[in-house]
C-alpha cells in the first residue's frame, strides 16, 4: 500500500527535480542558493512514516545524483538521502508536537539539509573528493540553512496538503 | 507513540542503503551505464534548462544587480573607462594606418623623383579667416628644413615652405591664392604659371598663346634654380577645363590638384634637388576603367517572340 502511494508520489518529485535544474540553479542567488528537491524531501519525510521517507530519500537522492552538477559518484547522494529522509521521518513519526507545528517542521528540515550536506562533504572526502576550504564550506552551509528557513515555510503548506491527499492522511498544518 | 520499526522496514532500509553503496561501487569501478545514465538525464534535460534560463534571466539579472550594486557600479565605471580607452586606440590606430598610407605613397614619390627628403606630419591647419591656406609641420630648422623648399604629399605638390622655425614650419599650400608656380605640361613640355584659387582648383596661364591645351593634360612643375623654392618634374594636377574664348590674350585651364590639402596627414619637405631632371617620370598612371558588360537586346516589333539560340 504504502510503495504503490510512493510510486504515486514519484511524479511529483520529478517536477521538483525538474524545476530544481530548470529554475532555481539558474538564478544563481547569493549564499549559494538552496536545493529545492532537498528541502522537499525532507519536509516529506518529515510528514512520512520512515519506510517512506527512505523511500523518498532513495528517490530523491537517485535523481541528485542524475544531476550534471553533483560532483560524486552516482549512489552518493542516495546513501545520504535514505539516511536522511529515515532520521527526519524517524524523529517526527507519532509525535504530534513535531509533525503538527510548522515552527519545528522548518526548523528539522533546516538542521535536516545542513547536516545532509555535512555528511555529504564527510563521504566525499572519504571518497577522495576536494571540498574546497573551510571558510567556503562554511559559507556554504550558512547559506544553506539561510536559504532553506526562507523558502521551507513558503513549501509547506504545498507539501503538507499534496501529501495528505497521496497518504490519504489528515493534514496536521 | 515513538516509531519500533519492523523486520519488513529494517529489511527495506538495509536493501536501500546496498543498493546505494553498489551504485557508488560501480560508480567509482567505471562503469559505462552509470555514466551513460547521467549523459543521458543531461541530454534530456538540456532543452527545460534552455527554457528556464530564458525565462528565470530577468530575475538573475535583478538579483545580480541587487548583490552586487556596489560591484555593478564599478564595474561599469571601468567598462567605460575601458571603452573610452579602446576608442581613443582604435582612432588613434586608423589614424596611423592613414598616415602610414600616406607616408608609402610620399616616400614612393620622393624615390621616384629622386629627391632627398625629410618627412613631416601635419601638426596644424592654418585659420582660413586669413584667407590664406597654410600648414604647420613638425619639421624645422633642426630637421634641415629651410625657407622655400618644395612640400609634396604622396599624389604631388602641396607647397611651399614659407617660414622654418626650429622644430616647425609654416607651409604656403598651393591652393593659397597668392600661390604662383612655374609648370610644363607633361609630353607637350608647353610652359604656363599656375596660381592658386582658394579650392582644391588652380589657374593655368600658358605663356604661348599659338599652343593649345587639353582636357586631361597633366602637369609638372618646371623647376627652379637649385630647386628652391620647386624641384623639377614634381606632379602638381590635371587639366580639368580649357577656357578657349577667342578673343583672349592668353589661353587658360582649369587645373584641379592632386594633393587633396583637406586630408593632409604626412608631408616631405625636399632638402636637396634630385641629380637629375625627371621629366615626365613623375606622370601618375591613368586610371583604368574596370569594362562593365553589357547586353544589348532588340526587339521587333511585330516579330515573333525570339527563342533563345544557343550561339558558340
Amino acid at each position: 500500500m504504502s510503495l504503490r502511494r510512493f510510486f504515486i508520489s514519484f511524479p511529483i518529485f520529478f517536477i521538483i527535480y525538474l524545476i530544481q535544474e530548470a529554475f532555481v540553479t539558474q538564478m544563481r542567488l547569493p549564499l549559494g542558493g538552496f536545493s529545492l528537491i532537498l528541502i522537499f524531501t525532507l519536509i516529506w519525510a518529515t510528514l512520512s512514516t520512515p519506510e517512506i521517507g527512505a523511500l523518498t530519500g532513495f528517490g530523491a537522492g537517485l535523481m541528485m545524483d542524475l544531476s550534471q552538477s553533483s560532483p560524486g559518484p552516482m549512489g552518493h547522494w542516495t546513501l545520504i538521502m535514505i539516511l536522511a529522509g529515515y532520521t527526519v521521518a524517524f524523529l517526527g513519526y507519532g509525535d504530534d508536537n513535531i509533525r503538527a507545528n510548522p515552527i519545528n517542521i522548518v526548523f528539522i528540515a533546516t538542521i535536516g539539509v545542513v547536516a545532509s550536506q555535512f555528511v555529504f562533504l564527510v563521504l566525499g572526502l572519504l571518497l577522495g573528493q576536494q571540498v574546497g576550504s573551510i571558510k567556503n564550506v562554511l559559507f556554504i552551509l550558512a547559506g544553506s540553512a539561510f536559504w532553506t528557513a526562507i523558502v521551507s515555510p513558503l513549501i509547506l503548506k504545498i507539501v503538507s496538503f499534496t501529501h495528505s491527499n497521496i497518504f490519504g492522511t489528515r493534514s496536521l498544518l | 507513540m515513538r516509531y519500533g520499526g519492523d523486520n519488513r522496514g529494517r529489511l527495506l532500509i538495509i536493501v536501500l542503503i546496498v543498493t546505494s553503496l553498489l551504485l557508488i561501487t560501480l560508480d567509482l569501478r567505471g562503469v559505462a551505464v552509470i555514466d551513460g545514465l547521467r549523459n543521458g538525464t543531461q541530454t534530456a534535460l538540456t532543452p527545460v534548462q534552455k527554457v528556464g534560463s530564458w525565462a528565470v534571466s530577468p530575475l538573475r539579472n535583478f538579483l545580480s544587480d541587487v548583490t552586487h550594486l556596489g560591484r555593478t557600479r564599478n564595474q561599469i565605471e571601468k567598462l567605460k573607462a575601458d571603452n573610452e580607452k579602446l576608442k581613443t586606440t582604435l582612432l588613434n590606430r586608423k589614424n596611423a594606418d592613414a598616415q602610414l598610407t600616406q607616408l608609402k605613397k610620399v616616400l614612393d614619390l620622393a624615390g621616384n623623383g629622386g629627391y632627398k627628403v625629410v618627412n613631416a606630419k601635419v601638426i596644424s591647419q592654418g585659420s582660413s579667416t586669413s584667407f590664406s591656406q597654410t600648414i604647420t609641420i613638425d619639421a624645422g630648422t633642426t630637421s634641415g628644413v629651410h625657407t622655400n623648399m618644395t612640400v609634396l604629399s604622396g599624389y604631388g605638390l602641396v607647397g611651399v615652405v614659407k617660414f622654418a622655425y626650429r622644430n616647425s614650419a609654416l607651409v604656403q599650400l598651393a591652393s593659397d591664392p597668392t600661390f604662383r608656380i612655374g609648370a610644363r605640361i607633361a609630353g607637350t613640355q608647353q610652359i604656363g604659371i599656375l596660381s592658386g584659387q582658394g579650392t582644391r582648383k588652380g589657374v593655368l596661364q600658358l605663356l604661348d598663346n599659338t599652343t593649345t591645351v587639353k582636357v586631361g593634360d597633366v602637369l609638372l612643375a618646371r623647376g627652379s634654380q637649385n630647386g628652391r623654392p620647386f624641384v623639377p618634374g614634381a606632379p602638381i594636377g590635371e587639366v580639368t577645363a580649357v577656357d578657349n574664348s577667342p578673343g583672349a590674350v592668353t589661353q587658360t585651364a582649369d587645373v584641379k590638384f592632386y594633393a587633396n590639402f583637406s586630408t593632409l596627414g604626412v608631408v616631405a619637405v625636399v632638402i636637396s634637388n634630385p641629380s637629375s631632371d625627371p621629366r615626365d617620370s613623375l606622370v601618375p598612371p591613368k586610371p583604368r576603367p574596370t569594362p562593365i558588360p553589357t547586353v544589348t537586346v532588340y526587339a521587333t516589333p511585330g516579330a515573333a517572340s525570339p527563342s533563345p539560340t544557343a550561339t558558340k
